[in-house]
């Protein structure tokens, strides 16, 4: 038995296609939506979906105007799972849709399996302290997927590709929209990873860790005060249940204390080494090698000795 | 401006204890303010100072959660005015939406109100939906990821939402009702005088609309099994030491 229809929703062509491949043997049909012109659509027709509607949202308008569209479009079926990548706006979109259909919203799915013809969902709960599993108990089930818990592939072709039907509704005014300056890394593909904790005492010291960083050929990311409350590296730089999850291959952590929520974040790593001055702190006992010293004595060493 | 910020008092995750099945002890952890709600409440406080404005702390739960009176008065020492609450032991507020609806019951008691906080998500589901799904619920304006706020004449904000790869600046008609990000602001620790004036601020309890239906089953809830990591650690930031590490790293990674 395999559920009827799913939805798959997406403001990522990249995530719509990892989404697609991997719920296609789940549904019987999986129809896709996404934004822009018939331009985008035809991006997207190899997405896997039997179905592929598009919102024509213009410079003007927002995916999250579409609420209505799409909550009719999918009232069509009596029933049936609505998936959304876990971006911001997918997230905001997904929230008004479930009120459309009365039902909750589970974000940050971090594995989706089909059971007896119905979805199973799992997502950390309590910072990272919990796995739950959750079915949807209501003929409507909406969530977001996080990056990652499909492999992508590559598919025929959908030929079916329509605009979808209902319009957008008014939307919030937008004064001004500008691209992100500070960019930041993916440190999801990442396959050696430097991991800067409080432990660093100045902005200008990410210098040291770059230099290590170049020497082994890794990425920098870090901790999240390091990127929110001291905005010394992008918030896309961030590892932990609220940010990043990361499966290098190996990732050293600097200065890092090890709260249960970064650990989140890490723990699928193959290889952790850790260089922490705390000797009670608790990522010692989450990594495989561990130094109690000081980083500022560590780092210039390693770069010596392996430059 | 008549401001509303909603919070979550949550059990501390860093007191919950596994069990030997990686199910989890809640009775232990203590309760506290959710960390991103924190941010909320600094906004709503920044907000009302800049428009001379008010501010109402609102909060749904169960009875542990918001009995106690120590917690009320860690709320009301961050900003607001008062405090309103829905304590309803009979659900377990686990769903996005059944919170939704009862924060939106709340907001249609309290009747008169121009912007609605929220945190970016609650620290023990962090499901991030509650704030869209209440504005939704009552057909108002709603944004997430909202990192900046700003009056800009009678009845209008403009807001700043910072997105993945983009930054928007948006007009927002009031009433609406906003999730902050974290990185809005770094909340202030309440001072002394704000924590002796706490215990003084109204408190208000509200009704709690007919309960709605839970979206969810859950099916499990245990603890991640416990990577197995070698944990072999050496005390030392000398030549020795480094060494060790250098001698790791050449055989196992690089």
């Amino acid at each position: 038995m395999s559920i009827q229809s799913i939805f798959v929703i997406s403001d990522d062509l990249a995530a719509l296609n990892e989404i697609c491949g991997g719920v296609k043997a789940m549904a019987e049909k999986v129809t896709a939506v996404v934004f822009g012109g018939r331009d985008t659509a035809d991006k997207a027709a190899s997405c896997g979906a039997d179905k592929l509607l598009y919102c024509p949202v213009d410079d003007e308008g927002a995916p999250e105007n579409y609420a209505a569209a799409i909550a009719d479009e999918v009232k069509k079926t009596g029933g049936a799972a609505v998936l959304f990548n876990n971006s911001i706006r997918s997230r905001c979109l997904a929230g008004i849709l479930g009120v459309l259909l009365d039902t909750c919203v589970l974000t940050s799915v971090n594995e989706l399996t089909e059971q007896d013809g119905e979805l199973v969902y799992r997502r950390m709960v309590y910072g990272g302290t919990a796995q739950r599993h959750e079915r949807f108990a209501k003929p409507y089930g909406v969530a977001t997927l996080s990056g990652g818990v499909f492999e992508p592939v590559t598919l025929p072709a959908t030929g079916d590709i329509a605009p979808i039907e209902g319009a957008p509704a008014a939307g919030i005014k937008r004064i001004a929209r500008a691209e992100k300056k500070e960019g930041g890394t993916n440190l999801v593909a990442a396959k050696r990873i430097l991991d800067v904790g409080r432990g660093l005492a100045a902005k200008e010291d990410l210098e040291m860790i770059r230099a290590l960083a170049k020497v082994i050929g890794a990425e920098v990311g870090c901790s999240r005060p390091v990127a929110e409350n001291n905005k010394w590296l992008p918030k896309a730089n961030y590892m932990g249940i609220t940010g990043v999850q990361v499966k290098p291959d190996f990732i050293i952590t600097l200065g890092v204390s090890g709260q249960v929520q970064h650990i989140g974040g890490i723990n699928k790593s193959k290889v952790i080494i850790s260089v922490n001055k705390d000797k009670a702190a608790p990522i010692f006992k989450n990594c495989d090698f561990g130094l109690v010293g000081d980083i500022y004595k560590i780092v210039p060493a390693l770069i010596e000795k392996l430059s | 401006m008549k401001i509303i910020v909603c919070c979550k008092i949550v059990p501390n995750e860093e007191e919950i204890a596994v069990l030997g099945s990686r199910e989890l002890d809640l009775s232990a952890a203590s309760w506290k303010i959710g960390q991103y709600d924190l941010n909320a409440l600094e906004s709503g406080k920044q907000l009302a100072a800049a428009t001379d404005g008010t501010m109402t702390a609102l909060s749904v739960g169960g009875p542990a959660a918001l009995d106690a009176s120590k917690i009320r008065k860690d709320v009301l020492s961050r900003g607001p005015d008062d405090l309103k609450l829905v304590i309803d032991g009979s659900r377990g507020f686990n769903d996005s939406l059944q919170t939704a609806k009862a924060l939106a019951g709340a907001l249609k008691e309290i009747g008169d109100y121009d912007v609605v906080l929220c945190g970016m998500g609650s620290s023990d589901l962090y499901l991030q939906e509650v704030g869209i799904q209440t504005g939704a619920l009552l057909g108002l304006p709603v944004l997430n990821s909202v990192t900046d706020i700003q009056p800009a004449g009678d009845g209008v904000l403009r807001v700043e939402r910072t997105l993945e790869d983009e930054v928007e600046v948006l007009e927002v008609t009031l009433p609406a009702v906003l999730s902050v990000s974290s990185e809005i602001n770094i909340p202030s620790v309440p001072a002394m005088r704000e924590i002796m004036k706490a215990g003084r601020k109204p408190v208000e309890l509200l009704g709690s609309p007919d309960g709605a239906d839970a979206s969810l089953t859950t099916l499990s809830e245990l603890a991640p099994e416990q990577q197995d990591r070698r944990q072999h650690i050496i005390e030392g930031d000398g030549e020795e030491a480094v060494d060790a590490l250098v001698q790791f790293l050449k055989k196992e990674c690089l």
